[in-house]
């Protein structure tokens, strides 16, 4: 087959008119590609790749070994399987990682941070942050254990909301009873349970469930320490972890979201 | 001349009735007419065949239609024409002068003299005289009340308030067993209505005065235009507002001599300034409405003034400022949220809420397939049930707001519910776009479908999460729901600038009454967005999006453009949702007099109307003023209790409505609080200007006349000619009027002088 050069030109016009058509229609960067990725949806469960204080060893975001990711994807999944099956919340079955480097993480009311002993913020980050939680968005922050682990956490906070207090949470706190009551709490431990035994890690013997609020006393920043709720979901199909610990990190997830869709 | 010619006054012509005295009938008069013409016609042509050539052509018939209409008024005048009129008897008839005693005719336009002075001057010289010759006379003074005097001494512009028609209608009642012959007027027209802006004369009077045929005669004083003047006509504002939301007024006013220049439009609570806005002055005489938005500011009742600064060589500057009276109310309506799932329009909506005072949001979420998280409840109990399935849990909230909910997740019952809430209720339901709105929802297959403002579009795969943006209709620009800016202009670019919504829904074509405020842009489509409509009583909304959240997350920190937009929307769903008392006056502003008709309208739990309420107003008022009125039941509406009440003092009212039921155990079934003003001497102050229009409207109701004072002379004689009072009916002969001779004179005349014009002669 033979293509005239006049028609390579007209093939190309109209394929570049195409791309035009196409773009004009477009959605503004959410896709249009209907695999599970880009499924469009009302929640996405967004986990925040922040940059850590060790990214002089180990690069921008931790280098190979990014805090931010651990237990990443599977945990977020399975998550979304039992969000998908428990209540009527339209969400991504995929999740959804967002940074604090761009604005697009203003399309995601509700994100999810582990391992935040590590994280670091540049002044435009904290001030993103800052700006993100005061709009209306929420933060679940989980997987760091112990005092110093807790320093470190806090130093990161700071930057974000230097004034703002941490609050000890009572049982009878709405965000316990958004979808499930949960009354009686217990240290969540992560999947090294599964051959220590030990409910802890490092000094952090008690589960601490912490909370910051806004002006108006709505929970914006939910605070998981000393307790590692992202491997309950990503464990909660071995058949060596077990159940109560996977049941509760499933219930407190949900109210969690649902405490963040609703305040 | 037209007396001269045809005998007789014009008045004559204008309220006598013509006659023809002749013993032949008229029709006699047409049949012979036409048959002379016929025959005469038939002669010419049989005689034209023989005439010279000059002649057999138009010119012919020329001379037919002269002699046709010779013969015509020779006939005419056999038949003797006459006009009947009923005139006055001498002597025996009461002539009623009537003087315009307000202040406004103290007002010095009339050559120099007052418009009172110019009035009695008037009186004084030849009128009065010339009507004592043939009647007696009595004069008034008219003001507030109509007062008999007996000299022209007697009377002194300083009425604070003109009443034209109640002054008429009390001559008219006070003087029925009088032969009163006529009114006479002396006036410059301004009627001071219970609101200034308003003008004219009441049915009620124009009939007092039709009962008896009684004539007024309207003699105008002062000028009909100032030449510098800026005068507030009007001000039109609800009585009503929620606090800290916004109010909108109009303001209409007019001005002669600053075409084009610029004024300053201020807003004040007392002293303190509420809002100024610059505004262009239209045309000369031409009326303008300036309409904007100022905040409510805290509850009370108040009294604002909107004013606009003098301008230099202004003649009147005490029409400048205009005073109305605003209850800010602090209740706080509560709205019923259902939401069929989580989502962030949920979230945002509440936080819009939070910051609102003024609005109470209860909602119901959908979290899971049979659980319902509410908040904001006023107790455990409130709609632990689900949804309300009786009347009396429903109608207790003031607006409600469908989410994302299958229409079939409502029973037909409470589908019903919905319908009655808007039609009978007088609620209203905004529906809002989402994965189970509208059509996706099956709500265009349910009961419900009538009370949507739009046609659903078929299909259910309507709703689209791509982004979308927004632009006002000419309809937003004006509504108080999409007010973001003070600035018209600013406000319709803050919209096309606002971040995209996250999703969108097709609402379909909006219907017929329906109003759309806002469109939103998809790619190339172009949908509406926000559209409204009134629905029976109450008044229904399309939302077509559940992505507002945008505008409040990826706006600058510190935008009010999210939880503004929703807390104007959300307080004009509720802002005309009566409540189970509505207390209300035809007139919140009463000028110069203080009767003041309460009206409450009453319902009870289920919104039917009982007719054994027990019904009070407490009434509060200047100078300590404290009264307890009982309303009565309306035997003309059920539902409806009335009261009459005075406020004596010039002031501010304010009048608390509570209704209580009388079963078993006395309930209260809810309260009302109206305000009102009592403003005295004030109305005077506008419409300074003679008001010809009324005067000449006031006399041809009644069958009089409108004068201007140099033309005078006359009135005496055409007062005579009425149906009122001792009248007789004279019959006057035109068969000898001069025009009759003039014109048989004229015609043969005019026929010759043309025959020797044409050689014929």
């Amino acid at each position: 087959m033979k293509f005239s050069p006049n028609g390579l030109a007209a093939l190309a016009v109209a394929a570049w008119c195409a791309a035009l058509w196409a773009q004009r229609t477009g959605d503004f960067g959410f896709g249009n590609d209907d695999s599970p990725v880009n499924v469009k949806a009302e929640f996405y469960w967004s986990r925040l790749a922040y940059s850590t204080n060790m990214a002089s060893a180990f690069g921008g975001y931790g280098g190979r070994w990014r805090s931010w990711s651990r237990d990443y994807p599977k945990a977020d999944r399975q998550f979304l399987i039992a969000m998908h099956r428990l209540t009527r919340i339209d969400g991504r079955p995929t999740e959804q990682v967002v940074t604090l480097d761009s604005d697009e993480i203003f399309n995601y009311p509700w994100i999810y941070a582990v391992q935040v002993e590590t994280w670091a913020f540049t002044e435009d980050q904290a001030k993103r942050l800052r700006e993100y939680l005061m709009k209306g968005g929420f933060l679940m922050v989980d997987d760091f254990h112990g005092t110093e682990d807790w320093q470190n956490f806090m130093r990161g906070m700071r930057q974000v909301l230097p004034d703002s207090p941490v609050e000890d949470l009572q049982s009878g706190d709405e965000i316990f009873h958004t979808l499930y009551d949960i009354d009686d709490k217990m240290q969540i431990p992560g999947e090294q349970y599964v051959w220590t035994g030990r409910t802890y890690e490092k000094d952090g013997y008690q589960p601490k469930w912490r909370a910051i609020r806004d002006g108006q006393g709505r929970i914006i920043v939910a605070i998981c320490h000393n307790m590692h709720l992202g491997d309950a979901w990503e464990w909660a199909d071995d058949p060596n972890y077990p159940e109560t610990f996977a049941s509760m990190a499933f219930r407190v997830g949900l109210d969690y979201i649902l405490y963040g869709m609703t305040h | 001349m037209f007396q001269f010619l045809l005998k007789y006054p014009s008045t004559v012509f204008r309220k006598g009735q013509f006659v023809l005295l002749a013993k032949w009938p008229a029709s006699l008069l047409a049949v012979t007419i036409g048959s002379a013409a016929i025959g005469l016609g038939v002669l010419i042509y049989w005689k034209l065949r023989q005439a010279a050539p000059e002649v057999r052509s138009w010119r012919g018939w020329v001379t037919w239609g002269m002699q046709s209409a010779f013969l015509a008024l020779v006939l005419f005048l056999l038949w003797q024409p006459a006009m009947v009129v009923d005139e006055l008897n001498s002597q025996q008839n009461i002539i009623a002068v009537v003087v315009d005693d307000s202040r406004s005719m103290n007002i010095a336009d009339s050559d120099g003299r007052t418009r009172e002075a110019a009035a009695v001057a008037a009186l004084a010289g030849r009128v009065l005289a010339g009507l004592q010759q043939r009647f007696q006379t009595r004069i008034y003074r008219l003001g507030s009340v109509l007062t008999r005097v007996d000299d022209l001494k007697d009377i002194s512009p300083e009425e604070p308030a003109t009443r034209i028609g109640n002054n008429l209608k009390q001559l008219a009642m006070e003087t029925s067993d009088l032969p009163v012959g006529a009114i006479v007027l002396l006036s410059d027209g301004g009627q001071n209505t219970a609101g200034t802006g308003s003008s004219g004369i009441s049915r009620d009077a124009l009939q007092a005065l039709r009962n008896r045929r009684l004539p007024v005669h309207t003699v105008g004083f002062g000028r009909e235009e100032s030449r510098h003047d800026l005068e507030i006509e009007d001000v039109s504002i609800a009585p009503s507002a929620l606090v800290n939301s916004r109010v909108q007024a109009a303001v209409r006013l007019t001005q002669r001599g600053y075409a084009g220049q610029k004024a300053k439009l201020v807003v004040r609570d007392g002293a303190k300034l509420i809002v100024e806005r610059e505004i262009t002055l239209a045309s000369d005489g031409r009326i303008q409405t300036d309409e904007f938005f100022f905040p409510a500011g805290a509850g009370g009742a108040k009294s604002l003034t909107f004013s606009i600064a003098p301008l230099p060589g202004e003649e009147n500057l005490a029409n400048n400022a205009m005073i109305r009276p605003i209850l800010i109310s602090d209740s706080k309506p509560r709205i019923l949220y259902f939401e069929g799932e989580p989502r962030w329009e949920y979230k945002f909506i509440r936080r819009a809420e939070v910051e609102d005072p003024t609005v109470q949001l209860v909602s119901m979420l959908r979290t899971s397939e049979n659980k319902i998280y509410r908040q904001g409840i006023s107790d455990p109990g409130e709609l632990a049930s689900g949804f309300p399935l009786r009347a009396e849990d429903l109608f207790g909230y003031s607006g409600i707001v469908i989410g994302s909910i299958d229409a079939d997740y409502f029973t037909p019952l409470q589908q019903e519910l919905l319908r009655e809430y808007v039609d009978h209720r007088g609620g209203g339901i905004l529906f809002l776009g989402g994965r189970f709105s509208l059509s996706d929802g099956g709500w265009g297959a349910s009961r419900l479908n009538d009370l949507l403002p739009t046609v659903l579009p078929p299909g259910n795969h309507n709703f689209h999460r791509n982004a979308a943006t927004v632009e006002l209709t000419s309809e937003g620009l004006d509504s108080p729901i999409t007010q973001l800016l003070d600035d018209p202009a600013k406000n319709a670019q803050r919209w096309k600038k606002l971040t995209y919504l996250a999703d969108y829904e097709d609402p379909g074509t909006p219907k017929p009454g329906a109003t759309v405020l806002a469109e939103l842009h998809a790619g190339r489509r172009k949908l509406p967005l926000l559209i409204t409509e009134s629905y029976g009583h109450g008044r229904t909304a399309i939302l077509a999006t559940g992505g507002t959240w945008r505008w409040q997350m990826s706006e600058a920190l510190g935008d009010p453009s999210h939880h503004l937009f929703w807390q104007q929307l959300l307080r004009w769903l509720v802002a005309e949702s009566r409540g189970p008392v509505v207390a209300s006056l035809p007139e919140r502003l009463l000028m110069d007099e203080g009767r003041v008709e309460l009206t409450a309208q009453v319902r009870d739990k289920q919104f039917h109307q009982p007719s054994n309420a027990r019904v009070t107003a407490h009434i509060i008022g200047p100078a300590g003023v404290d009264a307890s009125v009982d309303l009565t039941p309306s035997t003309n509406m059920p539902g409806q209790y009335e009261a009459e009440w005075t406020a004596e003092r010039p002031g501010t009212y304010l009048a608390e409505v509570k209704a209580e039921s009388t079963g078993d155990q006395d309930q209260e079934l809810g309260r009302d609080v109206v305000t009102f003003q009592r403003e005295d001497g004030v109305a005077e102050n506008f419409h300074t200007e003679q008001n010809r229009p009324l005067l000449e409207q006031l006399a041809a109701d009644t069958g009089g006349r409108y004068w201007k004072p140099s033309e005078l002379n006359n009135l005496p004689r055409d007062v005579s000619y009425s149906e009122a009072g001792i009248s007789v009916r004279n019959t006057k002969e035109l068969w000898d009027a001069p025009i009759g001779f003039v014109l048989l004179l004229a015609l043969p005349t005019a026929e010759w002088l043309l025959r020797r014009r044409w050689g014929m002669i």
